[in-house]
């Protein structure tokens, strides 16, 4: 039992003090036996404070350490750190939250917030006496780590980590590197193509002797923790040889009789069942769309590289983090959705494969087209659908789009029906220019959107414009571009194997949106590039590098210290039904036989410390370290005192 | 901790100490880098340290700075130099650099202040406080900010009368006239060049009426007012201290605007406008909140619904440009406006305006660099060599820049780049020591 604790009480710069009575508080705790000191401070987590609490557990031989303060999840490492710096164990250190869960949540009643703070320090109080030590829990961290999604992040980020020495294992779902910047022909303020970008990022990574490069390959498992992750890798076969006869390969793919939709050029084309969907696609040769693929063995007779021998295939890695790369999709648009379904209702990423296709005249279905309306925010900023946020690239992408058939084809006229353009900080030159080039700008209010429909033959926009005050002007366009946003992976199952969080926007979701972007709650998991929000190119390296600092951070030492808070078994009253390890989500539990009698264990370094396995436990066995049975009476105790 | 033992050998360098150069030397150094980490400032911790919340998630900025700070205050591989620049950076043929490094003197020694504010009370100075933008006084000797790091007190020289009166009443001895400047080489293998930004000018803008009109501020000025180091503990109007209730903010001053140079979107002043309007929502349920804008630009994660809520908690958008503001007998103010929203030229009178001033490079950078040329773009940000692959490459081989050194940008974009900054930093040093750099 502690009896020399230190109680701090911060006034959070009146985050905590505008509410509750940090003095009363301070006097209502002081006189509880065992409380050494207890003491009001401005800001607990300034540096100076800091020091502070660090030199009276020292001076006053402390031993144990209370601060009442914001949200642990916030500052819960920052005063353990100090009291481990006073010479504690930190798992002496007890948070008391009285901003979020008391001052902030009772600002209408500050009585009341008083009396509940004092219960909430009095409660931490109970704990950390009966709080103690504990030591971590050393293991090894392998120096490798797996790269999910060949996409440019995800490359970028295996770059990075190869050149710094760890091995790489980039995992890619397609058959092909490039992700969604392989179909881009075109990049705003670049003079490279997405082609040309993906093929640098790939040579230097495809020769790099510390990454290996998997496509066709999806993680299905993980299992494990951080540094020491167990991921199985499934791998398709590509059904062509390594060794491979480009002439022949293109006499297969002439001699294929199958066609289905291109969805490479978002189905404005037909391929073959053998295809690439470039020339100078990565890796260098073909794959056998098995799911369209007749085997009728045509393609077979004229080349010798097809292989249907070839089986899928499992595999385990072991790796120290895993950094998930895994993009975006663009919004698919609902039938009706703006005229969606109309001949000359096209998408942006459609327009754009549009505009690589014809060079001096832009034809579309055998038009040819001067009148172009973009319709901005189809499938973001829904006032109806769930898809609230904004997409970030769009309003730039589209812009510069739009110069770019007027460098490109003669007499385009361009009506830009927007919700306000966000062509935010440099890209601001982009709506200039277009401006510039005599592009229509028309704003449509929040709650009423334009109309598409089909009259006479004519694609006619309808608008109540916002700009010239409420009037309705109407377009006939020869082709209405709809500029469709970003998703989240339709399929979104590595999320699921990875237990990532999704936010409201069912994109992956950090820690802390503004200071920890890369890292997720799963500890050893980063994330990287537009699975986390919608990005530009350029957002999508700075967030791959992030990530890949911070997984290179976690494995490069070898070695990582884990959080001993674990569940334990007492294997005297344990008799073995199960449920511990049915409870646990881990699969940290299993059974083992111990002087002849059947009782479960837990792996340390498997375990999480969630304490599902707590509540089922019929002969009250488990009890978690950190968190004991004891620890938790005792705070119940006080709070339900009168 | 500032440290007097100087170490002449780096693996890094970092010039600005913001959350930027924090998050890129935090990150070298935990990957086992040694770095000097300098800010010309008298703390460390950049403009972030001292704003209010930060959107959208309305997390406390100070609390969640402050983690950062001691983090790098406590980092045994990060030494951290206040009052700080660095010149005369020379690339050698191996690839590294040497800098001259300049310490202006404090007149405090640091490590024996314990920031009791005795010499606070005792100094007979006051000046304008520029930690509170100028909305309150400080003295001559005085504490940064209560959160500030380090704690230690400072001599303004500039303002001080050299009366001795804090000498006498620091209880530990530690106020040194004595003090001259410092200045010593340094070797380093990378630099990192994090140097932020500095906020528009409103004067620029005479029309405006800031510096004439008393209740025309700026938005780093309602930024104090709101934050929990406020010095009102509340919001006031400056002309007679009254509580508003009817409040303008001017989005788009000294941002898209060619008449006074800054052609590009600051990125920024949208959502900290629209923060500052529900926190005054929250501070002053009473009080009206408008928006004049031009486009609302809403983009980054979770900001549209932020946007969104502002709206439905009562917040006003207008949209349209303000043209003109006058000022009345009782201080209010006129705001002149074109409502694009109903095509007619419009007067609203407001009790306090808010100016959402935008934010320019810093100037001066490309000057630290002898033998090599650090390029600058067409805004006179630091030029990115290669934004699509290698965000954080500058024009010269080795030094990377993290922040709004290199565009407008806000807190998780500074640190993500910061994060590239620093991914990249590291290789830097590995290529060093494995290998020849061609420079």
């Amino acid at each position: 039992m502690k009896s020399k604790i230190g109680v701090y009480i911060c006034h959070c710069g009146g985050n905590i003090s505008d509410y509750v009575d940090v003095n009363k508080v301070r006097e209502s705790v002081k006189e509880i036996q065992g409380v050494e000191i207890s003491i009001d401070t401005m800001f607990a987590c300034a540096d100076s404070s800091q020091k502070q609490i660090a030199e009276d557990i020292a001076n006053k031989k402390l031993d144990a350490l209370v601060v009442a303060s914001c949200s642990p999840k916030l500052h819960y490492p920052t005063f353990s750190a100090v009291a481990e710096r006073g010479g504690l164990n930190k798992y002496n250190y007890v948070h008391a939250n009285i901003r979020e869960q008391v001052s902030w949540a009772h600002s209408d009643n500050k009585e009341g917030a008083t009396e509940k703070a004092i219960k909430v320090v009095k409660s931490a109080i109970a704990r950390v006496k009966e709080s103690v030590p504990l030591e971590p829990i050393e293991v090894k961290a392998q120096k490798s780590i797996a790269v999910l999604g060949a996409g440019v992040a995800g490359m970028r980020a295996a770059k990075e980590l190869a050149d710094l020495g760890i091995q790489v294992y980039l995992i890619e779902r397609e058959h092909f590197v490039g992700g969604r910047i392989s179909q881009l022909d075109f990049l705003c303020g670049a003079d490279i193509t997405g082609k040309e970008l993906v093929t640098q990022l790939y040579e230097k990574i495809h020769k790099h002797p510390n990454v290996t490069l998997f496509t066709g390959a999806e993680v299905i498992e993980k299992g494990g923790s951080i540094g020491n992750f167990k991921v199985k890798v499934k791998i398709t076969p590509r059904y062509i040889k390594d060794e491979c006869n480009p002439e022949q390969l293109q006499k297969a793919i002439d001699v294929c009789p199958v066609e289905v939709e291109d969805d490479f050029n978002f189905n404005i084309t037909k391929r073959k069942a053998i295809y690439r969907n470039y020339d100078s696609e990565y890796p260098h040769f073909p794959t056998i769309d098995s799911k369209n693929c007749t085997r009728c063995g045509e393609c077979e007779k004229v080349c010798s590289s097809i292989d249907f021998t070839q089986k899928e295939e499992i595999i385990d890695l072991t790796v120290g983090s895993i950094l998930a790369a895994t993009g975006f999709d663009p919004y698919q648009p609902k039938e009706n959705e703006f005229g969606w379904g109309i001949e000359n209702v096209v998408t942006l990423p459609q327009f754009r494969r549009i505009i690589n296709m014809c060079d001096n005249k832009l034809i579309y279905k055998g038009k040819e087209i001067k009148d172009i309306a973009y319709i901005y925010c189809v499938g973001s900023r829904q006032v109806e659908g769930d898809n609230k946020y904004c997409s970030r690239y769009c309003c730039t992408a589209t812009l510069y789009t739009s110069i770019l058939t007027h460098k490109k084809y003669k007499g385009i006229h361009s009506f830009h029906f927007n919700r306000g353009i966000r062509t935010y900080g440099k890209q601001e030159v982009i709506y200039d220019e277009a401006s510039r080039l005599g592009d229509i700008f028309l704003q449509s209010y929040e709650y009423d959107p334009p109309v598409v429909t089909k009259v006479n033959g004519k694609t006619n926009v309808k608008i109540e414009d916002l700009l010239t005050g409420g009037k309705e002007i109407e377009v006939n366009a020869d082709l209405v571009v709809l500029v469709t946003g970003m998703e989240p992976r339709n399929d979104c199952s590595i999320g699921d194997v990875l237990k990532i969080p999704k936010g409201r926007d069912r994109f992956y979701n950090e820690i802390h949106m503004k200071l920890r972007p890369v890292e997720t709650v799963i500890d050893g998991v980063t994330i990287a590039g537009a699975c986390q929000g919608p990005k530009n190119i350029m957002e999508s390296m700075n967030s791959a590098l992030s990530a890949a600092a911070k997984s290179y951070s976690i494995v490069n030492k070898g070695e990582l210290a884990l959080e001993p808070i674990i569940a334990k078994v007492d294997k005297d009253t344990c008799v073995w039904c199960g449920k511990c390890a049915e409870a646990c989500p881990f699969d940290a539990i299993t059974k083992v036989n111990a002087n002849g009698k059947e009782i479960a264990e837990i792996n340390a370094s498997v375990c999480k410390g969630c304490g599902m396995c707590l509540p089922v436990c019929e002969s009250d066995s488990i009890d978690m370290d950190g968190f004991t049975n004891t620890e938790i009476e005792s705070m119940i105790n006080v709070l339900a005192e009168n | 901790m500032q440290d007097n033992n100087k170490v002449k050998e780096y693996d890094a360098l970092v010039i600005g100490a913001g959350i930027a150069g924090g998050e890129a030397a935090l990150n070298l150094a935990n990957v086992g880098n040694r770095v000097l980490l300098i800010d010309k400032d008298l703390t460390v911790g950049g403009k972030m340290i001292m704003l209010s919340k930060v959107f959208p998630t309305l997390d406390c900025s100070a609390c969640i700075t402050t983690p950062k700070v001691s983090e790098i205050a406590r980092h045994s591989l990060i030494t951290t130099l206040t009052s700080t620049e660095a010149s005369d950076i020379v690339q050698k043929d191996n690839g590294t650099f040497e800098a001259l490094i300049t310490t202006q003197p404090r007149y405090v020694h640091i490590e024996d202040c314990t920031g009791c504010q005795l010499c606070e009370e005792a100094c007979p100075v006051n000046v304008e406080d520029e930690y509170q933008y100028g909305l309150v006084g400080r003295k001559a000797a005085f504490i940064p900010f209560s959160i500030a790091s380090p704690r230690a007190a400072a001599i303004d020289i500039e303002n001080c009368t050299l009366c001795g009166a804090c000498e006498r009443a620091c209880p530990t001895n530690c106020i040194d006239f004595t003090q001259t400047v410092e200045k010593f080489m340094i070797e380093c293998k990378t630099v990192i060049v994090a140097t932020g930004f500095q906020l528009f000018d409103p004067t620029l803008i005479p029309r405006y009426g800031y510096g004439r009109f008393k209740n025309v501020i700026t938005s780093m000025q309602m930024e104090r007012q709101l934050a929990p180091t406020r010095p009102f503990n509340t919001v006031l109007r400056p002309s007679d201290g009254k509580i508003p209730d009817n409040i303008a903010y001017v989005l788009c001053t000294g941002s898209r605007d060619k008449t006074v140079g800054t052609p590009i979107c600051s990125q920024v002043c949208c959502m900290y406008s629209t923060k500052q309007a529900q926190l005054l929502m929250g501070a002053l349920p009473m009080a009206d909140i408008t928006l004049y804008f031009l486009h609302i630009r809403a983009f980054g994660k979770g900001f549209n619904e932020f946007y969104a809520q502002a709206q439905s908690m009562g917040v006003e958008y207008v949209k349209g440009k303000v043209a003109k503001i006058t000022e009345k007998e009782d201080g209010n103010l006129i705001l002149r406006y074109e409502d694009i929203s109903t095509g007619k030229v419009t007067e609203t009178e407001h009790d306090m305006v808010v100016l959402s001033v935008g934010i320019l490079p810093n100037q001066g950078i490309t000057g630290l660099f002898k033998n090599r040329k650090l390029e600058l773009d067409q805004f006179n940000y630091i030029s990115q060599s290669n934004p699509l692959e290698s965000p954080a490459t500058t024009s010269i081989k080795g030094v990377f820049v993290a922040g709004v050194a290199s565009a407008p940008m806000d807190i998780p974009d500074s640190i993500l780049s910061a994060g590239a900054a620093s991914s990249e930093a590291a290789n830097y040093i590995r290529q060093l020591s494995v290998k020849q750099v061609e420079v």
